[in-house]
């Protein structure tokens, strides 16, 4: 399956994605035109939990460490220094300790030194003074007991046990370091930051504009004048105004695969790559309440599901199936196919699937003449909505009449976390692909974003397990054995995990699109563009 | 234009100068027919989506609902006459059946927000005094909002659902009735009718409704048809923003909407059969509706 | 006459007073608020943050200690400020109303300049085919839907020209300034036009019939004459109105169009400000639509006395 899926992105794929290195030198100047799919809520990165902040204000800023922007899966061999200069582990592996680059300054010209990585990071843990309005990531640093200086230029992590994992975090593009002397309230509206783009002006609805950061500490970077996003929510006539040359670039992983097909015969010369985006679409189930309390209801509704049939659907064959952790081979995690395949549900054999299903219904007490009916609630977005719907359509065959409770925006988590719903239809996206961040985020006893409140002891030992171990083959083996318990115990069952399409001019130059998430590819600096 | 207007209307003697001489039933509807020729097309066309409501399932071969991953995006053909959805749902069948929620919503938007217009129209009329004041305020505040504005502010405020939408379109009706059934009252109090029942110690209340209401009925069906129209048109213009009718049912504003229009170019049947739903339904009530005017309200006739 | 105007100033502000509560208690009767939004962004809603932000925002205050929050604010010209951009309210408003004024002026434009000439030809010619024509595209004109018009424009443009408009703030030549704004203008004011046809027509012909004009006619005056400058002038007083009743449709009109358009006009603005619970900016939106409307038709009223002379408003 995984060969045709590829092949089918060989067909829509008229250019290879990385031609940056092959395009010689280059030049310098330009405003990168970029359209935004809407208007982010704010400015600060660290308050967000969407890669709408992401796109336009990484550039904004530096982290620590990042991922290579121009290697496409992210992993720990990519990571490379930013603000830090180098790194090291302690020999128990419970102290990570940067050595920070000197020179550097704010967008304001004050200096930066290690004390804005300490500030950055106790308020992330919520021990300074200063608060984030809203603090989604805290968990990230449930293991940093402090962080320490030790003069202008270095500082450390401690940590309560040790978490190899914490460096992949921090390479992440939702870890930036924000300055001690800008109020989190002004980073929402005119963030400061030392990265290659300055912040200019951020008009809700409208458009966001960065301009080149001259006094940029990476010498020779960004290559582009600046970077203007305009926002546009309406999909089509966003990929109307990228067809007629309005625009530079797409905004990324955002062209569905209809719209691809669009942009390829109106702009053939357009280079366009299909990824992954590490975004599962999953359904959780209220397991404390009936009817789902039955674990043979929950089975069958893990045996009933078409997950081939959601891919077409919905993405015209561009998704991947899989557990918890991306697939490969955009995923580092995935568990190998034969034990993919042994999970039920599953299996290659739908209507065999379903009789499976069926009986367990009828266990449960349903039949024909004795239907099911569960709601189904989602959110009043397409991209949730959408496989709702499918999912309804699949439950006709094993008695569950399913009826749609599409729930506004700010009731949805409310509703959620109240436990008002049967069944959700609920997406799901790991910023980084490494088990720490999903394992501990969505399933773990008393998280926060855990909204099955799947709570399994047994579990949770081999989370804190994978997350010490150092060995990287043991730890997939780790990894596998728990995603396998998760779908079995139908704690949140995944359906799809999608790919999403990118666009630019051929002009554009240096623009990787990273294969295993969608938060951490967009710091720019060496971008550049070829007219 | 028109609200304080008089209309006590005597239909047989309308007929008549209009040139209906027979007094047999069908010729006259014949007659009428013939003489309002768009007004029946407008009819024809009405009766035909009242008809499509209700016997949906019968015309049918596919339920709106199903989803086929196999036969996506198809193109119109003999199996599907308007093509299939991104879902492989079929178009038709979703047309069809988005009538019921189109009519649903236009009838049940206009017959309560009117009913609720008559009653505040005659009570601010006859009562006068404060009632008056205090409903002619209310009503100006309404006014003094677009519909979809209100109908907007309203439906984020009650959730999206059948019932909440055709309330939300309702409410801003009621002014429009309200004004004109209070102006005709007003006129009719004066009347010779009016005031021989009072004479004769008819209760206000009988009055109100034996003489009063019947005669403001004429003006009242031309204006409910013509809202009619709108009602659906603004149900389309929610359903496209995103607030009307959920997802279970099909409507035809949202078949239209960012789904849809993902696919302008692909699929371009997707785009172009509910506007023409849309736009078909709503012209054959305003065709109805100026026909209407036309033999109720002479004076308005051109 | 001057009676007259001080009681309908009154009036005006008792309804606008009215519907600065309405859509006070509407907005707050709404389950989750804009600290909902906000957190869900993070994937869930902690307790003590959220009452803290409740608290920053004065959402915590008693429901009539906000609103006299906010209308005192009002009559010292502060607004307050958006819950989203943390900007002030007034400088969030202030410059999307001449993107939506210029697109509703241009629409009326087109309303008038196509609805007027056609209504005085469909009644010159009143029960030939012509007219019949007319009044079917007028009528057809009434039950297109503006959001539907707007897309076949933009799949039209694209497929013809191989491009089409989009909006820029600081257009680089005249032509794609028209383009930015025509097009839309065009696709909402189609329905004022036909509207304006129907209603030109129809008081053409009330005038037609009139004593003067055939007094007009028995003197010999050209039959062109006596439509044209005679009728046309009079009849000119319900077109007035209906630009008076138009100005609400209209702004139905725009919210749907700005958005098929993607123009960062008022109108738009309202509906993303909704979806964001962003209470300062629609309230302040409403109010400042509902003055639109009150303004108009007030306008309207007044225009209506000054053209006629048989109209006198009593006391």
């Amino acid at each position: 399956m995984r060969s045709v899926q590829a092949l089918a992105v060989a067909a829509l794929l008229v250019l290879p994605a990385y031609d940056g290195a092959s395009a010689g030198e280059p030049k310098h100047g330009g405003i990168l035109r970029v359209y935004h799919r809407d208007s982010p809520g704010s400015a600060s990165i660290h308050e967000g939990a969407t890669f709408s902040i992401n796109v336009p204000f990484m550039p904004v800023f530096n982290n620590l460490v990042m991922y290579k922007q121009d290697v496409p899966q992210n992993s720990v061999e990519s990571i490379v220094p930013d603000l830090a200069e180098s790194w090291g582990w302690s020999d128990d592996g419970k102290k990570l300790t940067f050595k920070l680059k000197q020179g550097v300054k704010w967008h304001d010209g004050k200096p930066f030194t290690s004390a804005d990585v300490k500030c950055t990071f106790d308020m992330l843990m919520g021990k300074s003074q200063q608060k984030f309005r809203q603090n989604p990531r805290k968990s990230w640093y449930d293991q940093v007991s402090e962080v320490t200086v030790n003069g202008d230029f270095e500082a450390s992590f401690s940590l309560k046990r040790p978490q190899p994992a914490l460096l992949s975090l921090l390479a992440s593009g939702y870890t930036p370091v924000y300055p001690c002397h800008v109020s989190p309230a002004d980073m929402r509206t005119k963030p400061v930051g030392t990265g290659p783009f300055k912040f200019v002006e951020f008009k809700a609805n409208e458009s966001i504009k960065l301009t080149k950061n001259p006094d940029y500490f990476k010498k020779g970077l960004p290559h582009l004048d600046g970077i203007e996003f305009t926002i546009i929510t309406n999909r089509s006539t966003a990929i109307l105004g990228f067809v007629s040359g309005k625009f530079d670039m797409t905004f990324p992983t955002e062209v569905s695969i209809p719209l691809l097909k669009e942009v390829k015969s109106q702009a053939p010369n357009a280079v366009c790559v299909v990824e992954p985006v590490n975004v599962s679409t999953n359904i959780i189930v209220n397991s404390s309440a009936p009817p789902f309390d039955n674990i043979d209801i929950r089975r069958a509704l893990a045996l009933v599901l078409d997950r081939k049939a959601f891919v077409s659907i919905l993405y015209e064959g561009q998704a991947d199936i899989g557990g918890t952790m991306l697939p490969a081979p955009g995923g580092l995690w995935a568990m190998p196919k034969e034990m993919l395949e042994s999970i039920p549900g599953y299996g290659p054999d739908v209507n065999a699937n379903r009789e499976e299903a069926r009986k367990l219904m009828q266990k449960a007490g349903y039949g024909p003449d004795k239907r099911l009916a569960v709601k189904v609630a989602t959110r009043n977005i397409p991209i949730y909505r959408d496989p709702a719907v499918i999912l309804i359509d699949q439950m006709k065959s094993i008695y569950i009449d399913g009826d749609l409770d599409v729930v506004d925006t700010a009731q949805w988590f409310p509703k959620v976390a109240r436990k008002d719903y049967s069944l959700g239809l609920n997406l799901t996206g790991n910023a980084v692909d490494d088990p720490d961040q999903s394992f501990y985020e969505n399933y773990s006893c008393g998280s926060e974003r855990n909204y099955t409140n799947y709570c399994n002891r047994e579990i949770e030992k081999l989370f804190d397990e994978q997350s010490m171990e150092k060995d990287v083959a043991k730890r997939k083996k780790l990894v596998w054995e728990i995603d396998k318990k998760l779908q079995e115990d139908v704690a949140r069952p995944i359906i799809l995990h999608a790919r999403q399409g990118s666009c630019w001019q051929p002009y554009v130059k240096g623009v990787t699109i990273m294969v295993n998430s969608s938060y951490n590819g967009y710091r720019y600096e060496d971008v550049w563009m070829d007219k | 234009m028109g609200t304080s207007r008089l209309t006590t209307i005597n239909f047989d003697s309308e007929l008549r100068r209009a040139g209906a001489h027979s007094t047999h039933g069908w010729r006259r509807l014949l007659f009428l027919a013939q003489r309002y020729l768009l007004g029946t097309v407008g009819l024809v066309i009405m009766v035909l989506f009242v008809w499509m409501a209700i016997s949906a399932d019968l015309i049918c071969r596919y339920d709106p609902l199903s989803v086929d991953s196999a036969q996506r995006l198809a193109a119109p053909s003999a199996a599907h006459w308007m093509g299939t959805d991104s879902f492989g749902r079929d178009v038709w069948s979703r047309i069809v059946h988005g009538a019921r929620v189109s009519l649903a919503v236009g009838i049940g938007a206009t017959a309560l927000g009117s009913s609720i217009g008559v009653i505040v129209g005659l009570a601010s009329g006859y009562l006068s005094g404060w009632v008056d004041l205090l409903f002619q305020r209310v009503t100006d505040i309404l006014q003094a909002l677009p519909l979809l504005v209100l109908a907007l502010v309203m439906t984020a405020a009650l959730g999206p659902s059948l019932p909440n939408v055709i309330i939300a379109i309702a409410i801003p009706l009621i002014p429009t009735v309200a004004r004109v059934i209070r102006a005709n009252t007003l006129a009719l109090r004066e009347l010779p009718f009016v005031e021989a029942a009072k004479s004769i110690g008819m209760s206000e209340m009988r009055i109100a409704l034996r003489h009063v209401l019947p005669n403001t009925l004429a003006p009242l069906i031309v204006l409910a048809t013509a809202q009619l129209g709108s009602t659906i048109l603004t149900e389309a213009s929610l359903s496209f923003l995103g607030l009307g009718i959920p997802e279970p049912y099909p409507s035809w504003g949202r078949m239209l909407s960012e789904s849809a229009a993902e696919y302008v170019r692909t699929a371009p049947w997707l785009v172009i059969f509910p506007g023409v739903a849309i736009s078909l339904a709503v012209f054959g009530t305003n065709l109805f509706g100026d026909a209407l005017r036309d033999i109720l309200d002479p004076r308005q006739r051109g | 006459m001057f009676a007259y105007i001080v009681r309908r100033l009154v009036l005006m502000l008792v309804t606008l007073i009215g519907i600065s509560i309405i859509i006070f208690v509407l907005l707050r009767v709404v389950p989750g608020n804009i600290v909902d939004i906000l957190f869900d962004a993070a994937g869930f809603v902690d307790p003590t943050d959220k009452a803290n932000l409740e608290k920053e925002l004065g959402l915590n205050l008693p429901i009539y200690q906000q609103y006299l929050n906010w209308i005192g604010g009002l009559l010292h010209g502060d607004l307050g400020y958006s819950y989203v951009s943390e900007k002030p309210a007034l400088q969030e408003i202030l410059p999307r109303i001449p993107i939506t004024a210029r697109l509703a002026a241009l629409a009326l434009l087109f309303s008038a300049s196509i609805g007027i000439p056609l209504g005085v030809l469909s009644a010159v010619h009143q029960g030939s085919r012509l007219d019949y024509t007319l009044r079917v595209v007028s009528l057809s004109g009434l039950s297109l839907p503006s959001f539907w018009l707007g897309l076949l424009i933009l799949m039209a443009s694209v497929s013809l020209f191989g491009h089409m408009p989009i909006y820029n703030p600081n257009p680089a030549t005249w032509t794609e300034a028209f383009a930015i704004y025509a097009v839309p203008a065009m696709a909402v004011g189609f329905r004022s036009a036909a509207l304006t046809m129907r209603i030109t027509r129809s008081s053409m012909l009330e005038i037609l019939r009139q004593d003067y004009i055939r007094t007009a006619r028995a003197k010999g005056a050209s039959e062109a004459s006596v439509n044209y400058r005679h009728a046309l002038k009079n009849a000119i007083l319900p077109v007035i109105t209906v630009i008076g009743i138009e100005a609400a449709f209209l702004i139905g009109g725009l919210i749907v169009t700005e958005t098929v358009f993607n123009i960062p006009g008022v109108a738009r603005f309202l509906v993303e400000a909704l979806r964001w619970r962003d209470y300062p900016i629609v309230q302040n939106l409403v109010m400042l639509i509902a003055v639109v409307v009150v303004v108009a038709n007030f306008t309207v009223d007044m225009l209506y006395a000054a053209i006629d002379p048989r109209i006198r408003y009593g006391d």
